[in-house]
């Protein structure tokens, strides 16, 4: 009897914390607890699988997350852009009490990364490495240590990121160039290190590791080895994620100014480097021309072919599709929770501030060389994902800001975590390369007849220049065409064989038409985006194995399709609806940037539409942006010349049409 | 951007213009007074004794034999004594000399300018047009200055509420220690009135600044305040400086008069066009879309966003022969002609500005015709013209909406101190837009009292009394990593400024070095919250603690030090002019500050590369001294 008003009185409790959370009025769609997957009918969301919760800051207090790490007491710290760090007890809100914000330290120079260690809590401010420490155990630091000070010419740009504890108990931190004053799209190192990063000892002796970085926001280690990920910009093609052995180049010359020195590990000089490659620095009528893109270039530069002069170039190990996975990547996180956060135990995660997403990386070493494939894996934060960490429960603490380049979550800031619901999504676990073409592995087996139809799947391959433009379209691309596809007898992987893989290329694949065995659902996040350095020997399948099996090809239907394929190109003379235009925004990229109504990371299609260009000039734009036709905003757009002319037209019709 | 921009040339425009300056030679130029006033060449301030102290005990003084035991004591320090020369006008009232200084010239609008110099305890004002009062006082220190304190534009003594004014606080007191010069900006509009004599608008101060600091703007007087030299509101009137409540003294005074522009234009006409244009030149010929007469200048006439060309002719009457500045805001390009002289082009179609030039135009008319074209659909249409000389206010020649006045839409970042001092670390422009340093820290203390030390140098740049820093610059959008100062600041110098030196004479070095020196940062005192700096400097631990003093109006520097025994280690001090005043402590580069010594170092001034210093040997004792300003 007692024992059943004690389970009933627990039992209300539950509820009623239960209740309160339901009936929280300000949570957003995303973060409603209905606790029911999305209906069978509709596919999956990502939601389903992941929940972003805000953790609520007092108000007045602006978390513009540059740091988070979190304590081993269960706590996270989180460092912001206005200098604060804040110690955050109970941040996931256990038994829907608040958590509780103290000021652990103030007044720092924008720091941007935070590690604890030794007791205390080590950060990157723009000038210098810092370690802070509660000495009388109130939970407010009473040192500020320099460990080690680095020089600042003041530019706006000079940010410093870091640090990374490295295995051998020493920090990694990355520093940005600035940008030139007349030449202001050259990113240049001013003063020694900038554009570099530096492993720096407890006891403050600095050795400079590597240089090539642009704006190295993100960084981490994987397998005990330091990666970092840069953003597009001059001499970077696209973002990307590099292995950063010491005495690397990444990309970006600027840092080459100070390889005399003697303690650089990096022999390069300027002079050997511009010997190879155009500077692109011409004066016309007395100033400095900005290097654009250039169309239809008989021979570009790629970074491969560059590497064959200067063997210390390091190749992107998995290029981000500069708008598709990202435009501004940051950090790099291994998922070690041990299945706390789901079905991606080992992988990578790496954030981007700009489209407020979260990407998954999984990394192979082929000829000794890391290389790998990229997914989508989370969108949907409230700002910038900067910085991310991972508490003891396996939940993925996330600090945000856009430092006012504008981003897809429209605030400016925020700490938000991601926790697993449980659920396996139907995803491709990982895509490995093999002779002749890749196997993918995937979360859950799939439906067999859907995975050996060859329509099922979509591809395409290309490369980004290296030139001192900022960014760089996809070039040299061409659709892959595929041999043929085996599919395992647990239909948990599947073989793609290609006629066509080729080295260096990004190679982009839509699994289309791939359906889950269970469900019938479609992959959560259809495409792959392999970047193929390298191709492994090894054994290739036989034609015999595979299933070449193609569904359109049974249906001889051509006539009825060319006549429906007719009244399309009728169709397409008028303008798009908003929902016919989706996929072409889409697939292009421009949703990366433009939203039909708000401005993101660029302006609104509405505004676009209000300067009254002409459909001709729209489409001009796309391949040939001017930046300084839009001075409020932050980032320039990317020139994107392999947008096809019918469908740039297309979209610019559309634009036109919300006038 | 554009609107910062704008104003900042308009101001400039303003103040370039050639001001006249009171050579103080004489006392030409003021009417007779009782001989309270005169003209010096140098005024030494006892900064520790009020003056008002001396005048109460001095009635007192009637028998022979008290009045000789007086002399004895008027021995003692004075609060001022001056020396012969020129230059600085000097009030020295008494009982039965205290007259104020009025001007023989009379003034409407004007920019004013001078330096003036408060014993402690004193008190003065300058009264615009002899009826508005601009309060000097020694405020030095005073939290919440009142109409009273210096700044202050004073209250009258009415009872009558049609008359009742009850005067306009400082926004922020600037005021520094007594026997400092401080720097003083006026810009005065006076009233205006119809010609039936009926005033249709109120007194203005358009700005007052204080040593810098803005602390007034656009603040309408609508009443003389009190003891005018009149209880009446006229066109012109003389300026007056108070002169019966103490001693004062000024230099560096001048002014500029400023009347309404005569210049007038006339016949104005435009023809509008349509089209892409790239250049001026590309109107040429293309079909006028439309055109008409009209009052003033409007570029909406063209009923057009973008994609236009209007072309604006009139003409020009000036009365008299000077020289004019134009100045012309717009959006794309644009070219301003002048009896068909181009005077200000830029030949664009999506740049925008604000251009101004100077040109000497004859009594009479003269043509003028603008152009403008845009094409550039990320600006809205604008276009404005200004025309001012020396002598006037700025005459405007456009429509409201044609080129609407600047505005800052972004809300300010500020940080100050709460109960606890408040750090902050970023970049900063030494003297407000000086060199930029990248390791510096501010420090706010809850007692208003605040300093910015350069961590690459083991060296207090700079410290001021107030708000402590506005961030906007660093925080606001994508920033530039640097902070500003919301106070006067008195800045000090950039040096390293502890060093071993080679010889006596040698310089100290102009930053830090590894490997002998080493920034270690801060720990925070647990008692004042207040950060104490620590730096490695060959092998010796320096610690640099700098906290309100008592009275919590300046600064106290201690330095410790790991060593003892140090030989040829020293400290830089202090930078600029010095002179040792009775009281022992020295008086710093005008004098701006004072320096005085706590602990037993004896400071020595030396001359390095013409820069005069007050250096005080280190031998590894502890120095503790006081900074006041």
């Amino acid at each position: 009897m007692e024992i059943t008003i004690s389970t009933k009185t627990v039992l209300f409790a539950l509820i009623f914390i239960g209740l309160q959370t339901a009936l929280g009025q300000d949570e957003p769609e995303d973060q409603r607890r209905s606790g029911a997957l999305s209906k069978t009918s509709l596919e999956p969301k990502e939601k389903d699988y992941y929940r972003i919760t805000t953790v609520p800051a007092p108000e007045g207090i602006l978390i513009e997350g540059g740091g988070v790490e979190a304590l081993p007491d269960g706590s996270i710290a989180v460092c912001t852009r206005r200098g604060d760090v804040w110690i955050v007890e109970n941040p996931t809100m256990t038994h829907n009490s608040r958590p509780v914000f103290k000021k652990f330290a103030s007044g720092l120079h924008e720091p941007l990364g935070l590690v604890f260690h030794d007791g205390g809590l080590y950060t990157a401010q723009r000038g210098e490495l810092t370690k802070l420490v509660d000495t009388n155990g109130d939970r407010i630091a009473d040192e500020y240590i320099t460990i080690y000070n680095w020089p600042l010419s003041t530019h706006y740009h000079e940010y410093s990121f870091g640090p990374v504890l490295t295995p051998d108990n020493s920090f990694f931190v990355t520093t940005n160039v600035a940008f030139g004053n007349e030449e202001w799209w050259r990113g240049e190192s001013r003063v020694p290190w900038r554009g570099w990063t530096l492993k720096i000892s407890k006891d403050g002796q600095m050795e400079p590791w590597a240089t090539g970085m642009r704006s190295p926001a993100g960084y981490g280690l994987i397998d005990g080895e330091l990666f970092y990920t840069d953003n597009q910009g001059d001499w970077m093609g696209s973002g990307a994620l590099w292995h950063l052995p010491k005495g690397a180049f990444a990309g970006h010359p600027a840092g080459l100014r100070w390889t005399g020195e003697k303690n650089s590990p990096v022999q390069l000089t300027e002079e050997q480097f511009y010997s190879k490659i155009d500077k692109r620095q011409v004066k016309k009528n007395g100033r400095y021309v900005k290097p654009e893109n250039i169309r239809d270039e008989k021979n570009p530069d790629f970074v491969h072919d560059i590497k064959a002069s200067f063997p210390e170039l390091q190749l992107p190990a998995v290029i981000l599709p500069h708008g598709i996975l990202g435009i501004s990547n940051s950090e790099v996180k291994v998922d070690g929770t041990l299945g706390k956060f789901g079905p991606f135990d080992g992988q990578v995660f790496i954030g981007d501030m700009g489209q407020s997403k979260i990407m998954r990386v999984v990394l192979e070493k082929v000829n000794g060389a890391y290389q790998g494939v990229a997914f989508d894996f989370r969108s949907g934060f409230q700002s910038g994902v900067m910085r991310m960490d991972f508490d003891q429960n396996g939940n993925l603490f996330v600090g945000e800001t856009n430092r006012g380049w504008g981003s897809a979550g429209t605030t400016n800031s925020g700490l938000q975590y991601l926790t697993w619901t449980g659920r396996i999504p139907f995803e491709m676990k990982t895509v490995k390369a093999m002779p002749d073409g890749f196997e993918i592995e995937f979360t859950k087996p799939v439906d067999k007849a859907s995975a050996e139809d060859l329509d099922a799947y979509v591809g395409k391959r290309y490369l980004y220049k290296y030139h001192a433009a900022y960014g760089s379209p996809q070039t040299h691309m061409e659709p892959l065409s595929l041999k043929g596809v085996k599919v395992s007898d647990d239909g948990m992987k599947v073989r793609l064989v290609l006629q066509n893989p080729k080295q260096y290329y990004v190679h982009e694949i839509t699994l289309k038409g791939v359906k889950s065995k269970a469900s019938g659902h479609s992959i959560l996040h259809p495409s792959f985006y392999y970047t193929l350095n390298a191709i492994p020997e090894g054994p290739k399948l036989m034609v015999s194995e595979l299933s070449t099996k193609r569904s359109s090809a049974k249906k001889k239907v051509a006539k009825k399709k060319k006549a429906i394929k007719k009244t399309v190109k009728v169709n397409t003379e008028k303008v798009l609806t908003d929902s016919q235009i989706q996929p072409l925004l889409t697939n292009n990229t421009c949703i990366a940037c433009h939203a039909k109504d708000k401005r993101l990371v660029g302006p609104s299609f509405k505004a676009i539409a209000k300067r009254k260009y002409s459909n001709g000039k729209i489409v001009d734009l796309i391949y040939n942006p001017q930046p300084k036709n839009w001075p409020e905003y932050a980032t320039p757009m990317a020139p994107m010349p392999q947008v096809p002319k019918a469908e740039a037209l297309k979209i610019a019709a559309w634009i036109n049409s919300l006038q | 951007m554009k609107n910062s921009l704008v104003s900042f040339l308009l101001f400039l425009g303003w103040t370039v213009c050639a001001q006249e300056h009171l050579p103080l030679k004489t006392l030409d130029g003021f009417k007779d007074q009782a001989g309270n006033w005169q003209i010096v060449g140098e005024v030494l301030v006892n900064r520790t004794i009020d003056v008002h102290q001396k005048s109460e005990v001095q009635p007192k003084n009637t028998s022979k034999k008290r009045k000789k035991k007086r002399k004895k004591t008027a021995e003692a320090p004075k609060p001022v004594t001056y020396i012969e020369g020129t230059g600085i006008l000097l009030n020295m009232d008494d009982a039965t000399r205290k007259d104020h200084l009025v001007t023989d010239w009379e003034h409407g609008d004007i920019i004013l300018d001078m330096e003036v110099m408060l014993p402690k305890g004193s008190n003065s004002g300058i009264y615009l047009q002899g009826r508005y009062e601009v309060q000097l006082k020694d405020s030095w220190g005073i939290k919440y200055p009142k109409y009273s304190d210096i700044g202050g534009i004073y209250r009258n003594w009415e009872e009558n509420p049609e008359v009742k004014f009850m005067g306009i606080p400082p926004s922020t007191n600037a005021a520094k220690a007594p026997g400092l010069w401080q720097k003083l900006h006026i810009h005065f509009q006076a009233p205006k009135f119809d010609g039936t004599g009926k005033k249709i608008a109120n007194a203005k101060f358009v700005s007052v600044t204080l040593n810098g600091i803005p602390i007034h703007t656009n603040v309408e007087v609508p009443r003389f305040t009190g003891g005018p030299i009149s209880k009446d509101e006229v066109a012109k009137g003389p300026l007056m400086i108070q002169g019966d409540h103490g001693p004062v003294a000024f230099r560096n005074i001048s002014y500029q008069l400023l009347e309404d522009a005569t210049i007038d234009l006339s016949s104005l006409t435009y023809e509008a066009y349509k089209g892409d244009f790239k250049g001026l030149e590309d109107m040429d010929g293309q079909p006028v879309l439309s055109k008409g007469t009209s009052e003033k200048i409007d570029v909406h006439v063209t009923g057009e966003e973008d994609a236009y060309g209007i072309v604006y002719s009139g003409t020009l009457n000036c009365d008299e022969n000077d020289t004019y500045t134009f100045s012309v805001g717009y959006t794309g390009g644009v070219e301003l002609l002048v009896d068909g002289k181009s005077i200000i082009k830029k030949n664009a179609s999506d740049a925008r500005g604000f251009l101004t030039e100077t040109v000497t135009l004859s009594p009479g008319a003269h043509s003028l015709t603008l152009k403008n074209i845009k094409t550039a659909g990320w600006w809205p249409p604008r276009l404005g013209l200004y025309v001012h000389s020396a002598t006037t206010n700025p005459k405007l020649f456009h429509t409201y909406e044609s080129f609407p006045p600047s505005t800052n839409s972004v809300s300010p970042i500020f940080v100050d101190a709460d109960a606890e001092p408040r750090m902050l670390r970023g970049f900063v422009s030494f003297e407000g837009d000086g060199e930029r340093l990248p390791h510096t820290i501010g420090v706010g203390t809850p007692t208003n009292l605040n300093y910015i030390y350069d961590l690459d140098a083991g060296n207090l740049i700079g410290m001021w009394r107030g708000n402590f820093a506005d961030a906007t610059p660093m925080w606001h959008n994508r920033g530039d990593g640097s902070f500003r100062p919301r106070g006067a600041v008195q800045w000090t110098f950039l040096n390293q400024s502890i060093a071993e030196l080679p010889k006596v004479d040698a310089p100290f070095p102009k930053t830090g070095t590894p490997p002998d020196f080493i920034p270690q940062g801060y720990s925070i005192d647990p008692n004042t919250r207040l950060p104490i700096f620590k730096h490695g400097y060959k092998g010796v631990v320096i610690e640099d603690k700098i906290i309100p003093d008592g009275n919590e109006r300046h600064l106290l520097r201690e330095l410790r030090f790991s060593k003892q025994g140090l030989i040829n280690w020293y400290f830089k001090i202090a930078s600029g002019k010095t002179q040792r005043l009775a009281d022992g402590s020295y008086a710093i580069d005008g004098p701006q500050y004072y320096i005085k010594m706590r602990s037993n170092q004896i400071p020595t001034v030396r001359t390095v590369n013409g820069e005069a210093e007050l250096v005080v040997p280190v031998d590894g004792s502890t120095i503790v001294y006081e900074i006041i300003w």
